[in-house]
C-alpha cells in the first residue's frame, strides 16, 4: 500500500490554524487540518429558548465548566467539558482555563476587540530592562496587520497615538457624547488618550475562522479536515530528527490513527499547543517550553451613575458611547511602583447592574429606575509580566478522556500586577469624581489568571535558541519542519486583545513556510 | 461479562432488537392458526406504504408543559428551618411588585434548594451557614426564627450585610457574601421562572431570559451515561 502523506498538517482550526490554511492553499499547497472537536451547525445545534424551559432556569449546571465564569446555561455546551479534559493547579492559585474545541475554536466566540501591539510591547525590554524583546517589530508586522484588518473588517479611528498603532480601518463615527467630551477634557491634561474602540465587523454577523478564512481554503480543493481528531503526540523521524506526522485518537471510537506529513503546523491554542509539544517530548532543547506563561488581568474597575443623568434628566446626546484609554503609564514618565501598563475601557449610558446597588425590594426597583440610562463604568485590562515561575507542566497522573496526560498550571500575579490594578482604580475614581459620577462599586482585585481567555507565551519566539523555542518565523529552533503559530509564541502580552497579532504572525509564518518549501528547504 | 456471554448476547441482538425497536407487520389474514400443520403462507407483497415503514411518520403534536406550571417541587437539601428562613428572605428581597410575581410565587426558595443541593461544597456551606446565621440573629434579637419576623425586624438583620459589589467579586465577609449571592440567586430564580414569564406575557411585555440555547454538539457517546 502506498504511504499516505500530506504536505502540511495543521493542528487546530481557529484564527491561527485558519489563517495558515488560507495562505497555504492560496499558494497551491495541499493541507490536512485536524481538529479535536466537532463541527457546530448554527441552525441545528441552537434553538430559541426561554430560561424557565431549561433544567436550571438559566443558571448553568453548577458542576459543569466551573472555571468558565463566562458560561451560562445557554452556552455551556460550547465550552470544553472539564471532566473530559481536566487540568490542575496548586490549591490557592486557581487558574481559569477557558477552551473551545468546536471547529473554528475560540474564533467563534471572541469579543472582536481588535488591536495591534506597539513597539512598547514588541521592544518592551528596551523601555524598562525587564524580560526579552520580541525578535520582530511593529514595522515588520505592519503589512500583515493591514491584511488581517482588511479580512476581518476592523472598525476604528486613526488616532495618531504611538502606543495605539493605527491600521487599515473602516472609519468609525468620530462623534462623542457630551459626557464623553467631559471625560476627554479631564484626561487630556493628564496625558491620558481617549480613543475610539476598535472591533472586527466581520461578515454576516460573524468574524471567525470558519467564515472569513476557511471557506476559500476549502473552495480551493487543497484543504481537507478531520473533525473529532484528538492529537496525542507528534512523531519524529529518528534518522532526520524532523517531525514526521502525528498520532491522533478518534474522539468517538477511541480508534488510534497515524498521519504522516512533510511539515507540521501546530495551532491548537496556546496551552494545548504547548501541552502537545511537552507530551511529544520535542522542541525543548532550551528547557523553557512551558515557561513564561502570561495573560492579562481582568475584573478590575468601578461602576457608577452620572448624577445629572439620573431620573431621565440627561439632555439629548449627553449620555452614551464607549472609549478605549490605551496604556498611558510608563510611556513618557515612570510609574512609582510598577512597570508596563494597562488600558481602561469605559462606557456610559446603560443601566446599572442591580448587585451594584445596596438595596432590595421596592427600594431597589426605585433606584434602578432612578439610574436608568445613567451608568458609567470602567474596566481595566492590565499587562502581566512574563515570569519564568509562571509555567505549565505535564501531569502524568491525570489523563483526559482519551488517555492523554493533562496540564498542571502554575500562575499567579505579583506586586507589579496588583499595584498596577490599584493605580487603575485610583485613576478611575479621580475621573469619576471630576466628571460628576456617583461611584456605586469598585474592585481592585483581579479575577484569577486565565479569566481573560488571553493565555499567551510558554512556547515563545526569540533570536536566541537557548532562551526561546521558536525563531522569528514561528519555526522551531530544533526542528525546522515544525511551526507553532498561535498565542504560545508571544514574548510579552501587553494589554491588547491578542487576536490581530496572532493572525498577523501566522500569516507571516505561512508565507515564510511557502517560500521555504519552494526553495526545497522543507 | 465473560467473553462467551458477550458473544451470546451479540448473537441474540438482531432478533431482540427487531422485536423491541420496530413495529411488526401484522400477520397476513390467511395465516394458519397455532397448532395446525405448517403450510407455506401465501405470498403477499408489502404495500408501498409498508415498504416505506416509518420514514414518512410524523410525530403528533404534544401539548407539553414545564413541570413548574403544574407541580410543586419537592425539597431535599435544606433543613426545615433553613428552608423557612430562605422563603422569608426571598419574600423580603423579591416581593411581588408592579404586577409581577414575587419570589414566593416563583417558588424561588424551592428551586434554590435543588440548585444549591447540586452545587459544589463551598456554595452549600455558604448557604447553610448564612441561613443558620439568619435564624441565630433572629432568635437573639427578636426571640423568633427568621421566618417569623416582620419586615422591619428582618430588615434590621439583613440591611447591615447588604453591600454593593462588582461582577465576580461579591463581598468576602461570609454573611455579607451569603446575602449578596442569595439576593442575586433569588432575583434570577424569580425572573427566570415560569410564573414571571406568564405574567410578562399576559401584560404584553417582552419576557426576560430568552436566548439561543446550544444543545450538546455531537456529544461523545462514552460520556452519555
Amino acid at each position: 500500500m502506498a504511504e499516505k502523506k500530506v504536505d502540511v498538517l495543521i493542528i487546530g482550526s481557529g484564527h491561527s490554524g485558519g489563517m495558515v490554511a488560507n495562505i497555504l492553499t492560496g499558494k497551491g499547497i495541499s493541507c490536512l487540518m485536524l481538529n479535536a472537536g466537532p463541527i457546530a451547525d448554527f441552525q441545528k445545534d441552537r434553538e430559541s429558548k426561554v430560561a424557565y424551559e431549561l433544567p436550571y432556569r438559566g443558571f448553568k449546571d453548577p458542576k459543569k465548566v466551573p472555571h468558565v465564569f463566562q458560561a451560562s446555561e445557554f452556552n455551556a455546551n460550547t465550552w470544553v467539558d472539564e471532566k473530559e479534559v481536566p487540568y490542575s493547579y496548586d490549591p490557592g492559585n486557581p487558574y481559569n482555563w477557558v477552551r473551545v474545541r468546536l471547529f473554528g475554536g475560540r474564533s467563534l466566540f471572541w469579543s472582536r476587540q481588535s488591536y495591534r501591539h506597539s513597539d512598547y510591547e514588541f521592544k518592551a525590554k528596551d523601555h524598562d530592562g525587564f524580560g526579552e524583546n520580541w525578535p520582530v517589530s511593529l514595522a515588520e508586522l505592519d503589512p500583515y496587520y493591514s491584511r488581517v484588518e482588511t479580512i476581518f473588517r476592523i472598525r476604528g479611528r486613526r488616532e495618531g497615538v504611538p502606543q495605539y498603532p493605527d491600521g487599515n480601518f473602516i472609519e468609525s463615527d468620530g462623534n462623542w457624547s457630551g459626557f464623553m467630551e467631559r471625560v476627554i477634557a479631564h484626561c487630556r491634561p493628564l496625558g491620558i488618550p481617549v480613543c475610539k474602540p476598535r472591533n472586527a465587523i466581520g461578515v454576516d454577523g460573524l468574524a471567525s475562522s470558519i467564515n472569513l478564512l476557511l471557506p476559500d481554503a476549502f473552495a480551493s480543493g487543497r484543504l481537507k479536515a478531520v473533525p473529532n481528531a484528538v492529537v496525542r503526540e507528534l512523531t519524529v523521524d529518528k534518522k532526520t530528527g524532523l517531525v514526521s506526522g502525528a498520532h491522533f485518537v478518534d474522539r468517538h471510537s477511541r480508534r488510534e490513527m497515524t498521519i504522516k506529513a512533510r511539515v507540521v503546523v501546530v495551532a491548537a491554542g496556546t496551552l494545548e499547543s504547548t501541552r502537545l509539544l511537552l507530551n511529544s517530548g520535542i522542541a525543548n532543547s532550551s528547557g523553557i517550553l512551558g515557561r513564561y506563561l502570561i495573560d492579562q488581568t481582568y475584573g478590575v474597575g468601578i461602576v457608577g451613575t452620572v448624577k445629572e443623568a439620573q431620573n431621565g434628566k440627561a439632555p439629548a446626546g449627553f449620555m452614551g458611547g464607549a472609549a478605549t484609554l490605551p496604556r498611558f503609564r510608563n510611556i513618557s514618565s515612570r510609574a512609582k511602583d510598577f512597570i508596563r501598563g494597562y488600558a481602561i475601557n469605559i462606557s456610559c449610558g446603560g443601566n446599572v447592574d442591580t448587585h451594584c446597588i445596596a438595596a432590595y425590594g421596592e427600594e431597589l426597583l426605585e433606584k434602578t429606575e432612578q439610574y436608568r440610562g445613567s451608568s458609567f463604568s470602567t474596566y481595566v485590562y492590565g499587562e502581566v509580566l512574563p515570569r519564568y515561575e509562571n509555567h505549565v507542566t505535564i501531569n502524568k497522573a491525570v489523563v483526559d478522556a482519551w488517555g492523554i496526560p493533562t496540564l498542571h498550571i502554575q500562575a499567579r500575579y505579583t506586586d507589579n500586577e496588583l499595584n498596577m490594578m490599584r493605580d487603575a482604580v485610583d485613576v478611575s475614581l479621580a475621573m469619576a469624581d471630576a466628571c460628576g459620577v456617583e461611584v456605586l462599586a469598585k474592585n481592585t482585585e483581579p479575577n484569577p489568571p486565565g479569566y481573560s481567555i488571553h493565555e499567551l507565551g510558554t512556547c515563545r519566539m526569540g533570536d536566541n535558541p537557548k532562551a526561546s523555542i521558536l525563531n522569528k518565523w514561528n519555526q522551531s529552533h530544533d526542528i525546522r519542519n515544525l511551526f507553532v503559530v498561535d498565542g504560545s509564541s508571544f514574548v510579552t502580552g501587553g494589554w491588547q486583545n491578542p487576536s490581530m497579532t496572532i493572525m498577523a504572525l501566522s500569516m507571516r509564518a505561512s508565507e515564510y513556510l511557502v517560500e521555504q518549501m519552494r526553495q526545497g528547504n522543507l | 461479562m465473560q467473553r462467551r456471554d458477550f458473544v451470546k448476547a451479540m448473537v441474540a441482538v438482531p432478533v431482540a432488537a427487531s422485536a423491541a425497536l420496530g413495529q411488526q407487520a401484522p400477520p397476513p389474514s390467511g395465516a394458519a392458526p397455532p397448532g395446525t400443520a405448517p403450510v407455506a403462507p401465501p405470498t403477499v407483497a408489502p404495500s408501498a406504504a409498508e415498504r416505506r415503514g416509518m420514514s414518512e411518520f410524523k410525530a403528533p403534536p404534544v401539548a407539553s408543559v414545564v413541570p413548574d406550571a403544574i407541580a410543586s417541587p419537592d425539597t431535599h437539601f435544606f433543613s426545615q428551618s433553613q428552608l423557612a428562613a430562605l422563603r422569608r428572605l426571598s419574600d423580603l428581597l423579591m416581593p411581588p411588585l408592579n404586577g409581577n410575581p414575587g419570589a414566593l410565587q416563583a417558588q424561588a426558595a424551592e428551586f434554590l434548594d435543588f440548585l444549591v443541593g447540586a452545587s459544589p461544597g463551598d456554595r452549600q456551606v455558604l448557604y447553610r451557614q448564612g441561613l443558620d446565621r439568619l435564624n441565630t440573629e433572629a432568635k437573639k434579637q427578636f426571640g423568633n426564627p427568621f421566618a417569623e419576623l416582620d419586615g422591619r425586624q428582618a430588615d434590621k438583620i439583613v440591611r447591615p450585610a447588604l453591600l454593593p459589589w462588582m461582577t465576580d467579586h461579591p463581598p468576602k465577609e461570609p454573611f455579607a457574601r451569603f446575602i449578596a449571592i442569595a439576593h442575586q440567586d433569588i432575583r434570577t430564580a424569580t425572573m427566570n421562572s415560569e410564573a414571571w414569564h406568564a405574567a410578562m406575557v399576559s401584560s404584553g411585555e417582552r419576557a426576560p431570559g430568552a436566548g439561543l440555547f446550544w444543545r450538546p454538539i455531537d456529544p461523545d457517546p462514552k460520556n452519555w451515561a
